[in-house]
Parts: structure tokens; C-alpha cells; sequence
């Protein structure tokens, strides 16, 4: 088998497997480029709300269980303490709750997981041990190999040397100029 | 050719993984049984710097752009150690905020807060660290007041996490 050919059977059955992980990294790198913008792996809701009476801040477990959850069915209590400012705040599943005991005014914020987003986001970012370090290491180097190897599939006037070259050379100089202006 | 790259994957995961459950044996018989509160941490910092402690308390907080760091409270909100996900613990939840969290980790100390909150800064890492909210920050200068003269700074690298 010569190289070529070699060459083309790797990249094509390398290209086949590595579809995926390479989805991975451009859709979650899409949110991730964005976190400053919004929350890339939580939909972040934020209400307001009123109870009609004043608390006293020593209230204790259950009775601040009953509060909380009088305001939404949804939420769920866990714990709360009295914070430096005398303000109430309330740790609920998925989120947390402050209220004013004074005037009974409260903010509630939840946390919903972005569905498939959380988790391509935490394989991008390989927050979830070291074997998967390792596997996502194996995975760009796949990716690294199919990159490389692309350039060369191709002969005559198409190929690398009289067609392709500009196209890889507009793609290196485009980062190339954000790299130069602002790092 | 498929079949094979299908076979040196699978090869990889079987070996890796048998790495990996190794390490995580190995760390379970060393972990000390007595899990002490963040109050008890601060009380004997001297003697337990740089060494593996098992601590408890209640996460006030996780940072936002991919958990790499909690807080975990004491009996007040002035009384707050950082925690580290580092490699072994990966990340932190958003969700955790509120529980009861035990942490097998490295207790350390740095000089001063800034350092303290991006130890890898030196190592040219922590681009998320540099950006962090303002709920951190404010976690930090409690931190930071809470220890004299701000000078000097205790954190975990965590190793292990168990939710009580």
C-alpha cells in the first residue's frame, strides 16, 4: 500500500470517528466563546416576589420551609442563614432565595441545565477526571492527524501545492492578525 | 481498518480505566476518616498546612464559568474556606450550592489573596480565573477580612468530594 493510499484510508475511517468529539468541541466552544454573554451551561431564571407579612431572621428550619415553598410548588427547601446585611438567604435545589425579613420583599433564582449543552460543555472543558483527560488528548490528536493529513489527499490542481495552499494560508491569517492586534 | 481503530479505542479505554480505578483505590486508604469543620480548619491552620485534611461545611457558592472553585461556609458567612476542584475533582456544580459537601483535599496557604485565588496565574493559566463575578470577589474580601492583615491565605486542592 503506498503512502497515499495509506493516507486516504486513515483520514477517511479517522475522519468517520472523530465526527462527533469534533461536534463537541465546536458546538460547546460556540457557548463557551459566549460566557461572558450568558450562563453557557445554565438557563438562569430570576423572579421576584412579595410575602404579604414581615419574618423575624431567627425563624427556624421549618418554618422557613413552609415560607419559601408557600411562593412556588416548584421550590424546593434546603437550608438558610442570616447574612451580614440581615438579609435571609435561603438555598433551595437549584438555586437560592434572598429575602428582606423587614419588608418581605425576596428574589428567587433557579438553575434549569442546558440539555446536552451541560454536558459537551463539561467534555470540552475535561472537568470530569483524568481518564477522560487523557481520552480527549487521544481524540485531538485524531483530530490533529485528520487536519494534517487532509492537506495531502488530493493531487494535481486542486492538491496542496497549486490550489490548496492559499485556502490554509487565508486560515492561518485571519487568527493570525486577531493574534497579532490583540495578544 | 475500522474494526481495528475500533479495537485500539476500545484497547485505550480498558487500559486507562484500569489506571484510573487504581488511583482513586489508592486514595480511599489514605483518606483520614474525621472530616473537621471549616471553623476547626482556620483554628489549627498552622498545623495542617500542606497536608491532607477532610473538611466539611455548606457550599456558599460555585463559580460560574465552569465550576473550578467553591466556597464551603463555617458557622457564619464570615468563616469561608476556597476549594479547588483541580484535576481529581474536575468541577463543581452550580446545583451543590446549599449542600452539605465533604472535601478530601491538600490544605495550603499563599501569600496573598490574588495569588491565592489563581495559583496557576504563575503557570500562565486561569484566563477563567481573571474573570471572575462579582459573588466570587465579594467572597473573597470576606476572605480576605477575615484574615489578619489579608496577608496570608488558605485554600484546598481538593481531591475527593462526597455529598452528605
Amino acid at each position: 500500500m503506498n503512502i497515499r493510499k495509506l493516507l486516504r484510508t486513515l483520514h477517511r475511517d479517522l475522519g468517520y470517528y472523530i465526527v462527533a468529539m469534533t461536534l463537541v468541541y465546536a458546538v460547546s466552544g460556540i457557548y463557551l466563546n459566549h460566557r461572558h454573554d450568558f450562563n453557557p451551561d445554565y438557563k438562569i431564571y430570576v423572579t421576584d416576589f412579595q410575602i404579604p407579612y414581615s419574618i423575624r431572621k431567627e425563624v427556624n428550619d421549618e418554618g422557613m420551609k413552609k415560607i419559601i415553598e408557600n411562593i412556588n410548588e416548584d421550590i424546593v427547601y434546603k437550608k438558610h442563614y442570616v447574612n451580614k446585611e440581615g438579609l435571609i438567604k435561603i438555598f433551595i435545589e437549584n438555586g437560592e432565595a434572598v429575602i428582606n425579613p423587614e419588608t418581605g420583599k425576596g428574589t428567587v433564582q433557579y438553575l434549569k441545565r442546558r440539555p446536552l449543552i451541560f454536558s459537551i460543555n463539561k467534555l470540552h472543558r475535561a472537568s470530569i477526571g483524568t481518564l477522560w483527560k487523557w481520552v480527549s488528548d487521544i481524540m485531538a490528536l485524531i483530530l490533529i492527524f485528520v487536519a494534517i493529513s487532509g492537506l495531502f489527499l488530493l493531487k494535481g490542481k486542486k492538491g496542496f501545492g497549486k490550489w490548496g495552499w492559499w485556502w490554509t494560508i487565508a486560515g492561518i491569517v485571519v487568527p493570525l492578525i486577531f493574534a497579532l492586534l490583540f495578544i | 481498518m475500522m474494526k481495528k481503530i475500533i479495537f485500539i479505542g476500545l484497547f485505550t479505554m480498558i487500559l486507562f480505566g484500569c489506571g484510573n480505578s487504581n488511583k482513586q483505590q489508592s486514595a480511599v486508604s489514605d483518606t483520614p476518616v474525621v472530616a473537621i469543620s471549616v471553623d476547626d480548619l482556620y483554628k489549627n491552620a498552622t498545623n495542617l498546612e500542606d497536608k491532607e485534611v477532610v473538611v466539611k461545611g455548606t457550599v456558599t457558592h460555585v463559580c460560574k464559568e465552569g465550576g473550578a472553585r467553591c466556597f464551603l461556609m463555617g458557622s457564619s458567612e464570615d468563616v469561608l474556606i476556597r476549594v479547588e476542584a483541580g484535576e481529581k475533582i474536575g468541577s463543581f456544580n452550580q446545583e451543590q450550592i446549599g449542600n452539605e459537601l465533604e472535601i478530601v483535599g491538600i490544605f495550603k496557604m499563599v501569600k496573598t489573596e490574588a495569588d491565592a485565588h489563581n495559583p496557576g496565574h504563575m503557570q500562565g493559566e486561569g484566563e477563567e480565573a481573571n474573570n471572575e463575578d462579582a459573588q466570587a470577589e465579594h467572597a473573597h474580601k470576606m476572605m480576605a477580612a477575615s484574615q489578619e492583615a489579608s496577608e496570608v491565605v488558605y485554600f484546598i486542592e481538593g481531591l475527593k468530594v462526597k455529598e452528605l
